[in-house]
């Protein structure tokens, strides 16, 4: 079946326009009275184009893309966990270690020798760090290269 | 002579020594940033912005380092065009066309050489008329009331996808998406608290230099990681200068011709440099009938595209500065750092803070020359970062718009966010579903609901106000236009365009 992609987003975003449409009538009258515009106007008439552009979208769709499947697929998610813990790791092991690492195996998951992957990540890493810290004199954090 | 003495006074703004330095730096990392693969001029200015952020530059400077920057971009498109066949950004495509051709003959040294000159003119003509229009622009501007400018933000939106454009609904879709993003948070004028769900985080909105660097820069890295890019590309060799300033002479028509038609279209709305460049080539095809030989290697149709895509990015600075309203991606982005400047664009901008709408324009101009003086000589160095794999690149760019992100607020919070946009990015762009008009929304959407509150406050809740001056009901029509042309003509173009490429004998 052709269209299938635009279809669930067609429905996925009906379901958020209506949501937020519904969300909008819910706050409570501001204080001193209403007007004619209040805060839950402008978001109705959103939720109102929005639920327009979504049944457009479930009834008119574009044939579909080519998604990933298998392979690909799984390195994106790779990709985006690497992405996530490296937001994670960021604070707690110190802005070196943690940028060497999801560089690394960022551009090591990209087809780089691993070596050559983590080299990388760890020159660029210091650079940057040396750049911002001393050049820049923004502070980013050392983690557990810090010494007292 | 009014507009020349605040010309005068713009230079004297961008040729401090500290503003100047910040220039060539733009131009310099613009170039880059336009001739790797898979940064775009857009993507490249906004990992830029939370740097300059943090860097705390004056007002004008980090508006001079974005527009250096912006110029830069357009500037080093064609590079990667003329080397690989392979366009740097997308109004850099025509310029495959015979710029490629004469790579092959071994002429590439011309090719790039004689590109960048024309880029140059295009840029400068385009600049001068930036500066004869603006002003005129702003002054019709301050007539608008907030009706006028509500239909305006609709007719922003409306022709953003541009004539060229697949689905106007899907841009429509996009807008309304981002619109609804610049909801959350605390409404300004009552208090109420919208789509909070109680996260402290979500009090002052979203951030929407977050959201740009993750729609743009995140989601550019899992194309790449999708599609398995990550190989370098073959050396190039660019060889020796052979171009005769004969030839160079011969093309100054056609350089007139590229840049006054590329600023036209940058300024009209829903055209852009894409098509300035498109049309500065057919346009030149025509004039010069059968003695050219394009798609060969022509020099003009290396010359053509360029002048019109450099023209066309100073046209589309017009709407951006006079109105508040870009045209195109990059300005939008531009347009991000001026809100976040704390400075309000449109037409005020231009008696309020003339300094820094002067200065950028002035900078533009200084922009020009620095980077025709940058490029003809560099062009070596360039060509050897485009032989950076993007394995490389692209996991080092993702971390540099970590950092930028981080150093705003030191606040891990906001990089899970920044993932976030960067992989709903990533799947809206796999369903079609363009950007640039959610970046728009976001940046527009508190705007378009103080002014319909303003309407609404002078007409005592009357709707019809919104449409009621002649001003507002044309561009009502006109937004309307927007989203009706692209299904009648769209196609039309959007074939010839393709033609055009399949003509090119050499392309694949």
């Amino acid at each position: 079946m052709t269209g299938f992609g635009d279809r669930i987003l067609g429905l996925g975003l009906l379901v958020l326009a209506v949501a937020y449409g519904w969300a909008a009538q819910q706050w409570p009258e501001p204080f001193g009275g209403a007007e004619s515009v209040g805060p839950e106007t402008f978001p109705t008439i959103l939720s109102v184009v929005l639920v327009a552009g979504s049944l457009y979208l479930m009834i008119k769709p574009d044939p579909d893309a080519q998604w990933p499947v298998g392979k690909s697929a799984l390195e994106l998610v790779i990709s985006v966990m690497v992405l996530v813990i490296y937001a994670l790791l960021l604070e707690p092991l110190g802005f070196i270690i943690a940028t060497t690492l999801a560089v690394g195996t960022l551009s090591w998951r990209m087809g780089a020798a691993p070596k050559r992957a983590f080299l990388t990540g760890l020159i660029s890493a210091v650079v940057v760090f040396v750049l911002f810290n001393y050049g820049l004199s923004l502070s980013l954090p050392l983690g557990v290269l810090e010494v007292n | 002579m009014e507009t020349l003495g605040f010309l005068m006074e713009g230079f004297a703004v961008a040729l401090t020594p500290y503003n100047l330095m910040f220039a060539l730096f733009g131009a310099f990392v613009g170039t880059l940033i336009g001739c790797l693969p898979g940064l775009g001029p857009a993507n490249g200015v906004a990992i830029l912005i939370p740097l300059a952020f943090t860097l705390g530059l004056p007002p004008e400077t980090a508006m001079i380092l974005l527009t250096a920057v912006y110029a830069g971009a357009m500037y080093g498109g064609r590079i990667s065009s003329i080397l690989l066949n392979i366009p740097g950004d997308e109004p850099a495509m025509m310029t495959c066309l015979d710029g490629y051709p004469m790579a092959q003959k071994g002429r590439a040294a011309d090719a790039l050489a004689v590109s960048a000159i024309a880029s140059f003119a295009g840029g400068l003509i385009g600049t001068i008329g930036l500066i004869m229009l603006a002003p005129v622009l702003a002054k019709f501007a301050l007539t608008f009331g907030p009706a006028e400018y509500f239909a305006l933000f609709l007719l922003a939106f409306a022709t953003l996808g541009g004539i060229t454009g697949k689905n106007p609904m899907k841009t429509v879709v996009a807008a309304t998406l981002g619109i609804m993003i610049s909801t959350v948070g605390i409404d300004i004028s009552t208090g109420t608290q919208r789509y909070t769900f109680g996260v402290l985080e979500l009090y002052e909105g979203i951030d929407f230099i977050l959201a740009i660097v993750g729609l743009f820069a995140i989601s550019e890295l899992l194309f790449f990681v999708e599609h398995r890019m990550g190989g370098g590309r073959e050396k190039m060799t660019v060889g020796k200068l052979s171009l005769s300033l004969k030839e160079l002479v011969t093309t100054i028509p056609t350089q007139l011709r590229g840049g006054v038609l590329g600023f036209i279209s940058g300024v009209l709305p829903g055209a852009g440099a894409s098509l300035g460049s498109f049309i500065s080539y057919t346009l030149e095809k025509q004039v010069v009938g059968r003695r050219g030989k394009f798609g060969e290697g022509d020099i003009r149709g290396v010359v053509a595209p360029e002048a019109g895509n450099n023209g066309a990015s100073s046209g589309a600075l017009v709407p951006m500065l006079t109105l508040g309203v870009p045209g195109s991606g990059t300005t939008a982005v531009l347009l991000a750092m001026l809100i976040s400047l704390n400075i309000t664009p449109g037409p005020l901008m231009f008696t309020q803070n003339a300094d820094i709408v002067w200065g950028v324009i002035a900078a533009l101009l200084i922009g020009n020359v620095l980077l025709l003086v940058l490029n003809i000589p560099l062009v070596g160095f360039f060509v050897k970062l485009l032989s950076v794999p993007p394995m490389y690149l692209l996991p080092i760019v993702t971390m540099v718009a970590f950092v930028g992100i981080y150093s705003i607020s030191h606040s891990t919070f906001d990089l899970y966010f920044m993932v976030a946009f960067g992989v709903a990015g990533y799947f809206l762009r796999k369903l079609e579903i363009p950007l640039v008009p959610i970046i728009l929304g976001l940046l527009l959407g508190p705007e378009m609901e103080k002014n319909l509150g303003h309407a609404m406050v002078l007409s005592d809740g009357d709707w019809s106000i919104l449409w009621a001056s002649p001003l507002a009901m044309g561009l009502w029509i006109v937004a309307g236009l927007g989203l009706v042309l692209p299904y009648l003509i769209g196609p039309l173009l959007r074939r010839r365009m393709n033609a055009a490429m399949k003509e090119s004998p050499v392309s694949d």
